[in-house]
């Protein structure tokens, strides 16, 4: 990970030496030109990391070099798999047990529909259940939808689907009423309101939040609803190809059962992929705050069945991953300690930049640091600079231990008192702000296929707000679950096919692309789990060491 | 998964294999590092899914405790075995069943039986890897002070482990879980948020997609 960074720095000690506990103090250098910044330092403008696509919906489209072997890379299955394979048939499969699936599966089960979620992990293991920060939500009277609107389209550089982003500002404060009704919990003031806190690169106070557990308070709460519902859920149920019928349609998916070892079929009216993002592929070597399921899977599933992308090319680094100790790096620290006031400062003791910005310009900013000589050298290898939580809790004592138990646990837990010194730290891959297009109902191109939450684009342009995701995974869900349910009366089950897999193997060929690389990869490749294990009947016995 | 020449390197056993990993690892990350392959019971790396669980026995001490995999530092001589298995909850319910909140505390002993029965024989506080004080939640939750009980589950991250440590079967985490969701089910009514629901219902408050905005 060290391939980020050039310049050497200062050793943990000459800057812990140069950091000062001290009051309020204004930044320098605040007049930055931002997309300069941009250019020269976010990972996004990497020249050498980003390719043109040779096959598929989106050819001759930019994207990463890292997704473009995925997407362009062989399945894992032949016409041959699919005949032992079990078949089931339910209404609606949805793809993934995160917020957004478990939304989508509620909110289908409700209308009446049979629902499948068919998961990699467990139900729940996914990166809503690690989002801190909290949810957006235009609720206060100082506040406007419309100011919410412009802010997510400003934040991401005025790339975004107008009418999916006013779709989602109109339905946040209609998505946290939902999540109440679930059970899930909000931190309260005195008189029973929600309180609300800006955001880097929000106009007002906006965000909702639970301490710095949202996302763990959100999904245990969704996941024991799930368990309390009529949905059938799969756990270690990996999708490995989708099923399409003779018009094109969407017919369900191939799940990998990793505990029997074997594929099943699972035909459906429609399909809802809910997978998540990618950080898990570690692009551009980078740490990740992702979970460890999260490898691109939905985005090659969809692509391969004729269903367009967009903003291939734009990920976000969030600022402040943990960077020391080494068992936690890539960790993520919420944004809410730098709304609550938290400077980040180099290893002069200087800040270099307004906190509040978006999370690219911050991003940069520290890189920028750190590649420029300015940046603390851990002894792990790993550079960062530092985010300054014992000069919050000096402000506003007891602040730390009341909002952001979390993070005084994980302190704990390594031995720093983050009350005292500050934590090092440096950008973290954290989020693909791309993805399937879809429309409001969360329809991809091909009929039959939604795609909510992180594995679609459009909503978030090139950039994404704090809280905007928890606020999309809930919304979109929910709108696809109530929509995919209505494929029902209109389809029956037809007779089912793998020819987009031809289609692509010819596709491949013709272009002489390497047929090695198979997708979807499903888990990162220093858990040594090996694709081919899946063909060996003994296979649960090493997974299962 | 760079790892530092100058770290000290340990010697350990998990799951009966014998591994030599640098101390700066994670009982996970030691595993991969050692090159044996596991992606069940591994989740989200930071400590909140819940799903990495082990048992581990320290070379000073007899006493087997829980923790999290991901969490946990590995230690020379420390015996680590992982604790994958599934416990399904026996008990279901559905919030929107429960017509007013007066009828909860009713409901709460239909739902969980079990939980009057508690022997205060401590197993769940024992086996709770984030110190969480299980039994006078269940206690609480027992007595109908739900919000009370609740606030003790803050951090809970539904690992189960509570579970296998009740030998009456009272799933506290669960019953944790339930008080939690009962206080925002009946007693969360923000006025800030109401207000709002009720600008958007009426059409008071729109967007328009056209506005840029003034400034850019």
């Amino acid at each position: 990970m060290t391939s980020n960074i050039s310049a050497s720095g200062l050793s943990y000690e000459q800057a812990l030496g140069n950091y000062h506990l001290q009051g309020e103090f204004p930044a320098h250098d605040l007049d930055i030109d931002k997309d300069d910044l941009l250019k020269q330092f976010h990972p996004d403008h990497r020249s050498e990391t980003i390719t043109t696509l040779q096959v598929g919906p989106n050819k001759g489209a930019r994207c990463h070099a890292q997704l473009a072997q995925i997407l362009q890379a062989d399945s894992r299955i032949d016409a041959a798999d699919l005949a032992g394979a079990r078949i089931k048939e339910t209404d609606v499969l949805v793809i993934g047990g995160g917020g957004a699936g478990c939304a989508a599966a509620l909110t289908a089960v409700e209308a009446g529909a049979k629902v499948i979620l068919a998961t990699k992990l467990r139900l729940g293991d996914s990166n809503t259940i690690m989002a801190e920060g909290g949810i957006q939500a235009s609720i206060e009277k100082e506040d406007s939808l419309q100011a919410h609107y412009l802010d997510t389209w400003k934040a991401g550089h005025k790339t975004g689907e107008k009418a999916l982003i006013k779709q989602l500002v109109m339905e946040g404060p209609e998505t946290i009423r939902w999540l109440i009704q679930q059970g899930m919990q909000f931190d309260l003031n005195q008189f029973g309101d929600l309180l609300t806190r800006k955001a880097g690169g929000t106009s007002g106070n906006r965000v909702v939040y639970f301490r710095d557990y949202t996302g763990l308070e959100m999904m245990r709460v969704l996941r024991e609803a799930v368990q309390n519902s009529d949905v059938e859920v799969w756990d270690y149920s990996p999708a490995v190809e989708l099923l399409s019928n003779e018009s094109g349609h969407c017919a369900g998916a191939i799940v990998s059962s990793l505990e029997e070892s074997r594929y099943v079929q699972i035909k459906a009216s429609s399909v809802i992929i809910a997978t998540g993002g990618i950080g898990r592929l570690h692009l551009n070597d980078f740490p990740t705050s992702n979970h460890f399921g999260a490898t691109g899977d939905g985005l090659v599933l969809a692509y391969r069945l004729g269903a367009r992308l967009r903003d291939l090319d734009s990920f976000q680094y969030h600022p402040t991953g943990v960077a020391y100790p080494q068992h936690l790096s890539g960790t993520l620290i919420t944004e809410g300690l730098r709304s609550s006031g938290a400077y980040i400062i180099n290893a002069q003791g200087k800040r270099f930049v307004n906190e509040l910005q978006p999370r690219d310009v911050v991003a940069a900013a520290i890189i920028r640091e750190c590649r420029e000589g300015r940046g603390v050298q851990g002894d792990n290898g790993m550079q960062g600079v530092w985010l300054d939580t014992a000069g919050l809790e000096a402000r506003n004592p007891g602040i730390l231990q009341q909002r952001f138990p979390k993070l005084v646990q994980l302190g704990l837990k390594s031995n720093i008192d983050i009350k005292k010194i500050p934590m090092l730290i440096y950008p973290t891959l954290h989020y693909q702000n791309g993805g399937v297009v879809i429309d409001k109902n969360g329809l991809s191109s091909v009929s039959g296929l939604y795609c909510v939450g992180e594995v679609s684009g459009g909503i978030h342009g090139k950039n994404r707000l704090m809280g905007n995701a928890l606020l999309e995974i809930i919304s979109f869900g929910r709108k696809a679950g109530a929509t995919a349910v209505k494929e029902r009366q209109s389809r029956g089950h037809k007779q089912i096919c793998i020819d987009h897999i031809s289609n692509l193997r010819r596709e491949l060929m013709q272009n002489n692309m390497p047929m090695k690389c198979k997708a979807p990869v499903l888990f990162p490749n220093y858990t040594k789990y090996d694709v081919s294990d899946e063909d060996d009947p003994h296979h649960s016995r090493i997974f299962d060491l | 998964m760079n790892t530092n020449p100058s770290e000290n390197v340990v010697s350990l056993t998990i799951n009966g294999k014998s591994i030599v990993a640098p101390d700066s690892l994670s009982v996970i990350q030691a595993l991969w590092h050692a090159g044996y392959p596991r992606v069940k019971g591994v989740g989200c790396l930071e400590g909140v899914c819940g799903s990495c669980r082990v048992m581990v026995r320290r070379a000073d001490s007899d006493e087997l405790r829980m923790e999290l995999g991901c969490q946990l530092l590995i230690e020379e001589g420390m015996d680590v075995f992982f604790s994958v298995f599934d416990t399904p909850s026996h008990h279901f319910y559905q919030l929107s069943k429960i017509s007013t909140s007066w009828d909860v505390q009713t409901e709460f002993h239909h739902i969980f039986p079990e939980a009057e029965k508690c022997r205060h024989c401590h197993g769940c506080n024992k086996a709770c890897p984030k110190d969480i004080d299980v039994e006078t939640g269940v206690d609480l939750a027992v007595k109908g002070r739900f919000r009370e009980s609740g606030e003790l589950f803050v951090e809970c991250v539904m690992c189960n482990l509570c579970m296998t440590g009740c030998p009456e079967f009272i799933d506290p985490n669960h019953v944790g879980l339930f008080a939690r969701r009962v206080t925002g089910y009946f007693h969360t009514r923000p006025s800030n948020l109401i207000n709002q629901l009720e600008a958007i219902r009426t059409g008071e408050m729109d967007v328009d997609i056209d506005d840029e905005g003034q400034k850019v």
